[in-house]
């Protein structure tokens, strides 16, 4: 997973490269907007993450070349101004995200996860902790122990591989996996992640359920 | 007192009861003199028949000491003088009064009334003598006092209606002030926005441009202070992060040492202090009365904005091991998004603050039964005793000392409510210890 990180500040530079790293990810680090411009036009990583206030030219001028050139690929800004204009401004210019410092580590690694997959050729193989589903031979195991789901199972443990490290609402599963307005509840989502839950017995992940809203899938038991 | 209306009102109804009081006096000389000229006429004429009479008929008409058939409703007494002034007949009350000085008038006092005198010349026995008569002065006070009368009354009406159109004037005169200070008055208490001077009158515009003048510099000078806080804690926020990534790199290293764990987790908590109030700080600038501007409240919902913010709640919440939950219904209203966002977050931190590790947590919104919406954050930790439940909100007030907060996140909270017009209130949940934040919105 090629990640350009784009900041000046060697100290969180240096911090954000070795973090993202450890995540498996290959990082390759440019200190200003220049930099940026020509790496992004040599070789296109799966996702930019920007810093907003860069010398040279800014995060935004950055974003805003990509795009001209039709590049599509997926800018998460990194920003130290919250104000309004910075965000609608961030997302204006054709950025996909966008992050305030200083950030929770796990919440960074989740988005920027979330762009690769976007920008990713479909992969077939999701996998946390012990879990590895592969969608395309449409068989899930954990460890060697292969797992038996029912399509429902099935659709709720993808989404939530798909979106590991972050809340997500049973809302939000519904809506994912019951896309034609299929009679699906709340309560059906719940059967089915209490389910997993057994089923998910020694996977090297903890399904947490956040009371009255939804679940967090995170790798760790 | 030092007023405009009172100045006006002297230099305008000064002059003008001077000017009427003055106006009285010539109208009460031009009526009160032609009267008395006609009844000294009258008197100098009842002189002129009574010698007459005296002549034709002898000194014993004058025996009573009275003048006869003198005018009705007066009385009257006549007296008979040699040129040496020795009485010769009449009434010894009478003073004598020579012809050959004056007018041949006077006004004395007779029998304790006052009284007109006139003398007539008169040839007696081959002397020269002086006839006076004595009338009182009834009738001329009875029109003297008419007079009076009529421009007491007159003059009194006329000052009345003038001043009542002074006063009038002046307050018509006068009312673009009051305008201006209503519309002053109206202002929010952060309103530095110039005034409308389009309306004003020629004598007034200086004033308020002098006064936008130095409204502008009012703002000016809130903003330089504003932005300087901002750029400090924006500062701030991009070597805090690198800090955060190079102490979580070492403490996941260090893991399995527990002396530098320990050391490494108490860095990585204060760093977290520091990032957590770097942030309050630019949400309680953020919350400044004279940065917000009532036409950037757009239509939000708070179930969307707790649900954006859960993440890092679930995150904080696990680490205490705390049952954080939610009751999330539509709770639609208008609002500042960012500032509400800060609101949530500093009412459920200090709810995850308080609460004890393995404590519970609700975080609920949703329409309220009488119209607008509520969010309620409740807990189960040791609640607030309720003769401090009005301090909290205050900045830098925190309860418990040992506490880590820094003392900022209800009166965040308190600035936000207030902004948009909410109602914030405190209580305990129903039967058992705890704490319950309301917040209503209209």
């Amino acid at each position: 997973m090629h990640i350009l990180l784009v900041e000046d500040d060697a100290v969180l530079a240096d911090g954000l490269a070795r973090t993202l790293q450890a995540q498996g990810m290959r990082v390759e680090v440019a200190r200003d907007g220049l930099q940026a411009d020509t790496l992004l036009q040599r070789a296109p990583p799966l996702v930019a993450v920007l810093d907003i206030g860069l010398p040279g030219i800014d995060g935004f001028e950055v974003v805003r070349r990509l795009r001209a050139r039709g590049d599509a690929t997926p800018v998460l800004l990194l920003t130290a101004r919250d104000a309004v204009e910075d965000r609608v401004r961030g997302l204006e210019t054709g950025a996909d995200d966008y992050l305030v410092k200083p950030f929770a580590t796990p919440e960074l690694v989740a988005r920027i996860r979330a762009l690769a997959r976007r920008n990713a050729p479909k992969s077939t193989i999701l996998a946390l902790g012990n879990i590895v589903l592969d969608s395309g031979a449409r068989r899930a195991r954990v460890g060697e122990r292969p797992l038996e789901l029912s399509v429902r199972e099935w659709a709720v443990l993808e989404y939530l591989l798909q979106h590991a490290g972050r809340v997500v609402s049973k809302q939000q599963i519904v809506d994912a996996i019951a896309p034609w307005g299929e009679d699906l509840t709340l309560n059906a989502v719940e059967v089915y992640v209490s389910r997993l839950r057994l089923k998910l017995d020694g996977a090297g992940v903890s399904l947490r359920t956040i009371r009255g809203f939804g679940y967090l899938l995170e790798a760790g038991a | 007192m030092n007023s405009i209306r009172l100045r006006l009102l002297k230099w305008l109804v000064g002059p003008i009861l001077v000017f009427n009081l003055g106006a009285a006096a010539l109208t009460y000389l031009l009526a009160w003199t032609p009267a008395q000229l006609a009844f000294d006429d009258g008197l100098r004429a009842a002189a002129g028949a009574l010698a007459a009479r005296v002549r034709a008929e002898g000194l014993g008409l004058l025996d009573a000491g009275r003048a006869p058939d003198d005018s009705a409703g007066e009385a009257s007494w006549a007296a008979l003088h040699d040129a040496d002034g020795r009485l010769l007949a009449g009434s010894a009350a009478l003073p004598y009064l020579s012809t050959l000085r004056g007018s041949g008038l006077r006004d004395a006092e007779l029998h304790g009334e006052p009284v007109r005198i006139a003398s007539a010349a008169l040839e007696w026995q081959g002397e020269r003598a002086t006839i006076s008569i004595a009338r009182t002065v009834r009738a001329r006070q009875q029109v003297r006092s008419a007079i009076v009368r009529s421009l007491v009354l007159l003059e009194g009406v006329f000052s009345l209606a003038l001043v009542g159109l002074a006063w009038f004037s002046v307050g018509n005169g006068l009312a673009p002030l009051a305008r201006l200070r209503a519309r002053l008055d109206a202002r929010g208490s952060a309103d530095l926005a110039p005034l409308d001077d389009s309306q004003m009158p020629r004598e007034l515009a200086p004033v308020v441009g002098a006064f936008n003048a130095l409204l502008g510099r009012i703002e000016a000078g809130a903003r330089a202070q504003d932005e300087f806080r901002a750029n400090v804690a924006h500062q701030l926020r991009t070597p805090l992060a690198g800090l955060k990534l190079q102490l979580e790199w070492l403490a996941a290293r260090h893991a399995s040492d527990p002396d530098s764990a320990r050391s490494l987790a108490l860095m990585l908590q204060a760093n977290e202090r520091l990032i957590r109030q770097t942030n309050q700080l630019l949400s309680l600038e953020r919350a400044e009365p004279n940065r917000f501007a009532r036409s950037r409240l757009l239509p939000v919902d708070l179930a969307e904005l707790v649900a954006e913010s859960i993440q890092h709640f679930v995150e904080q919440a696990a680490a205490k091991d705390i049952d954080l939950g939610f009751e999330l219904e539509a709770a639609p209203l208008q609002g500042d998004r960012f500032m509400l966002r800060d609101l949530v977050d500093n009412l459920v931190d200090n709810a995850l603050r308080y609460t004890p590790a393995g404590g519970r947590v609700t975080v609920a919104c949703g329409a309220s039964p009488g119209g607008g919406s509520f969010l309620r954050v409740e807990d189960n930790g040791p609640g607030i005793p309720a003769n401090l439940r009005s301090q909290v909100f205050e900045r830098f007030v925190r309860l418990d000392q040992q506490s880590t907060g820094s003392g900022l996140g209800l009166a965040i909270v308190r600035d936000i409510a207030n902004l948009h017009g909410a109602d914030l209130s405190l209580g305990e949940p129903e039967g058992s210890s705890g704490a319950v934040f309301r917040i209503e919105f209209p």
